[in-house]
């Protein structure tokens, strides 16, 4: 397996969030300073670029249609672009904290046509949480979270939010806006995570840990062990396979039947802090990448997991894969983003 | 790809004590350096080319709620977005209100493992309100906390407050905690290299310790040295009179008494010397020791006392009483008192004699709720299992009443200084240089409550090897 760099591009500061457009054409990069720029993903060359957030960019995510780039910021504001015409087309005010996670929600691809409640974004700002109409208009604010929030992640059918803050995730439901679930847990949580069929619920931890819901079935697993906390995970797009980052290692559980809890994880070495990981969407390939700069490829139900390795010029910040998995792009921590061709 | 950890300074002191007037000094006077501050949420800094952020002193309790195991949610939350930047910050500043616990926010420097690997406590800093203090001091547990946590201690408002009163107020600071660097400050104006970059938990310069603290425990608490004439002079004790411009020359006192044991007896030696130079008052020093532990004199209102190895036990009436003190000949006397936060004057033909020399003791006989600095000098090398046993258990039994830790220690095998510093429960130690031509000597300081000093020394020979 190789990995051969498509192409590369330059902007202003740390690349603090990196997407692909859901057609594939476009790579959305947002600097921690504040601007997001649109690369066109055909060798062109070609950027537009938008201011962002004046106080800083924390977050951007693509509408389901890829019409919209929402972005969150530390001004507190979430602002809408509209990718085709190339401008601001929108502004909703979520909170005076900074707005550090957006969610939109996924369609449900059981529903054909537009959902009841249609498209819509969640965003959390400080103890906020806010439903955000893709034309700026708030549709609801929920009752302040007894902490900050600290993750958000839409189940995949797009009928409830996992919003998290230390002491509990709540699960609210996306047409009702009432709380359907409260799932205590006692420490600080830095992500959420959804198996694809909406099975799992995991989040990682302060502590450090990585903790498991099956919210439907009231059952929940505490894996434990980690060097530092986890702030990264991700599943496979079987559900079986779950990655996390929170050491020199990225751990892989398996949570095919009844879970993880008595099996012991596989363990993808590094030699520095794991600092992302990100499973393919629609294969099976695990990126993980640690601070050292040093950015690895597995196939994790191999005998030998380890598929591909490359050194980097720079701390990696975020990995994000293409639509159609063939390109890994890769920000760094000093405005550098790389696409790299994945070749079997 | 690792880069040297960056700075951060900690804040604390009660409302008005001048934290934002020395945060916005800090920011106005380094312009070299991008600072970012973090702010509690009633900050009000007033320097805008800087980086300014508001937090809300959330707190990750772990353990139901231990003080000892929490952490700062918020802390985490935004030092891990400053991270986020293609240009290093040059150092964090972080306010933290009145009312804040600080061991939270060390903690979080000591256990999260992102805060610890990219950002290093430089040091607490508290500023004190001259005026005010005392008031916190008696009042509150926070203020107390916030004077035993810190590595510098800025004793500010110096103007409102007489030469006489910040002696007292030091002194009283630094029976709380005294391994800090106290500074006396109007508008908290002193050079910035005193409160940046000072390296209070850099863990070889946090154990550059006044070794006048690790003195021995005396069964005194005060000693004053009087240049008096030949003849029959009164002692007063207790009652405070406004004699004109004589009237407030009080040893340390704050105006309200602790008195230790029963408040109608006060412990009494009067010692001739010399002069007050150090050989001379260390000797009667001494000799005042072994007075202490002698029998007593009981000697009633009225009475007479002289100078000489004797204990005189002063019997008081509602902590006041007048006796006399009869000098065969003139010369220098030190008067030995047991209990420093008692009133006592020499009046000598009406005019009441000031001290020409005065010091403060570290007494046995400390309160139990206190908050103290409780040191260990000792030589020799330290058997490094025992002495893992017994800070682990130490620790665990007692970690939430300690509430700093530092010291430098010679453990046998190692040619090099173990240096250690710890908050609580946690703490941190690693050998640095080589000990080299410098005595092995093992020094350690303590800062916080139920502090047996005798048990702790007891316990820490036993680790010797």
């Amino acid at each position: 397996m190789n990995l051969v760099q498509q192409w590369s591009a330059k902007i202003e500061d740390y690349v603090i969030d990196l997407e692909w457009s859901p057609d594939g054409s476009l790579l959305a990069a947002a600097a921690g300073s504040g601007p997001i720029v649109l690369l066109a993903d055909d060798g062109s060359g070609s950027r537009h670029e938008f201011p962002g957030h004046d106080a800083g960019t924390n977050c951007i995510s693509f509408s389901p249609d890829g019409r919209l780039l929402a972005s969150g910021g530390q001004d507190g504001a979430v602002k809408f672009w509209d990718v085709v015409a190339g401008q601001h087309s929108a502004t909703a005010a979520a909170g005076p904290g900074w707005v550090e996670h957006i969610a939109w929600r996924p369609r449900n691809p059981s529903i054909a046509g537009s959902q009841p409640g249609g498209v819509l974004l969640a965003a959390a700002a400080g103890r906020k949480l806010v439903f955000i109409g893709p034309d700026g208009s708030v549709r609801h604010r929920f009752p302040d979270a007894p902490k900050t929030l600290s993750a958000l992640a839409w189940e995949p059918s797009g009928g409830c939010l996992a919003a998290a803050c230390f002491g509990a995730i709540r699960l609210w439901d996306a047409d009702d806006y009432v709380p359907q679930k409260e799932l205590p847990y006692a420490n600080g949580i830095h992500a959420l995570a959804w198996s694809a069929d909406g099975r799992w619920l995991v989040s990682g931890n302060q502590d450090p840990s990585v903790h498991l819901w099956i919210p439907a079935e009231d059952i929940e697993l505490q894996m434990s062990g980690y060097e530092g906390k986890v702030r990264h995970l991700s599943f496979d797009h079987t559900g079986r396979w779950l990655a996390t980052s929170g050491g020199h290692d990225a751990s892989i559980w398996d949570c095919s039947g009844a879970g993880p809890e008595g099996r012991a994880p596989a363990m993808l070495p590094h030699d520095s802090t794991v600092c992302a990981v990100a499973f393919q969407r629609r294969h099976g390939l695990l990126a993980t990448a640690s601070d050292d700069g040093v950015f690895v490829l597995w196939s994790p139900e191999r005998q030998q997991p380890l598929r591909a390795t490359v050194r980097m010029p720079a701390v990696p910040t975020c990995l994000s894969w293409s639509p159609d998995d063939r390109f890994l792009a890769i920000g760094s921590a000093k405005g550098g983003v790389y696409v790299l061709r994945c070749e079997p | 790809m690792t880069d040297a950890p960056i700075p951060v300074t900690v804040l604390t002191g009660f409302l008005g004590a001048g934290k934002t007037t020395l945060l916005n000094r800090i920011l106005t006077e380094q312009h070299g350096r991008k600072l970012a501050v973090i702010e509690n949420e009633f900050g009000e800094v007033g320097v805008d080319s800087q980086l300014v952020i508001s937090g809300d002193e959330e707190l990750f309790e772990m353990n139901n709620g231990c003080i000892c195991c929490s952490v700062r949610g918020d802390l985490i939350r935004i030092l891990g977005r400053l991270l986020k930047r293609k240009d290093k910050l040059g150092g964090i500043l972080i306010e933290t209100t009145g009312l804040a616990n600080p061991a939270p926010v060390a903690q979080t420097f000591f256990t999260d493992d992102e805060m610890r690997a990219a950002f290093r406590l430089d040091a607490i800093v508290t500023v004190v309100d001259a005026k005010h203090v005392l008031r916190h001091l008696d009042s509150g547990d926070e203020s107390v906390k916030q004077i035993a946590f810190a590595d510098v201690i800025l004793l500010n408002k110096t103007d409102l407050v007489s030469p006489a009163e910040l002696d007292g107020l030091e002194s009283r600071i630094h029976r709380i905690n005294a391994v800090a660097r106290i500074h006396r400050t109007k508008d908290c104006s002193l050079p910035l290299d005193q409160v940046l970059e000072v390296g209070g938990f850099n863990l070889s310069r946090a154990t550059e310790i006044d070794p006048g603290f690790l003195e021995l425990e005396y069964p005194f608490e005060w000693a004053g040295g009087y240049a008096l004439p030949a003849g029959s002079h009164e002692l007063v004790i207790g009652h405070f009179h406004h004699h004109g411009h004589d009237h407030n020359h009080e040893h340390g006192h704050d105006h309200h008494t602790h008195h230790h044991g029963n408040e109608n007896e006060l412990d009494l030696a009067v010692l001739p010397v010399g002069s007050f130079d150090e050989k001379e008052t260390a000797g009667a020093r001494d000799i005042a020791v072994k007075v202490f532990s002698d029998w007593e004199r009981r000697v009633a209102e009225g009475e007479s006392i002289d100078a000489g190895p004797t204990l005189n036990r002063l019997q008081l009436v509602e902590g006041n009483g007048r006796f006399r003190l009869n000098l065969e000949k003139a010369g220098r006397y030190l008067v030995f008192e047991q209990c420093s936060e008692v009133l006592l004057h020499i009046r000598v033909c009406g005019e009441t004699a000031r001290p020409g020399w005065q010091q403060d003791f570290h007494a046995a006989h400390e309160h139990n709720d206190a908050v103290t600095s409780v040191g260990i000098r000792q030589p020799g090398d330290l058997d490094g299992k025992r002495l893992n046993d017994w800070i682990g258990e130490l620790l665990r039994t007692q970690g939430g009443d300690i509430y700093r830790m530092k010291g430098v220690l010679s453990v046998k095998g190692s040619d090099k200084r173990l240096v250690f510093q710890g908050v609580h429960m946690l703490f941190d130690a690693k050998f640095d240089r080589d000990w080299g031509s410098d005595p092995r000597v093992n020094t350690l300081v303590f800062i916080g409550k139920n502090l047996d000093r005798a048990k702790l020394t007891e316990a820490f020979k036993a680790c010797l090897a």
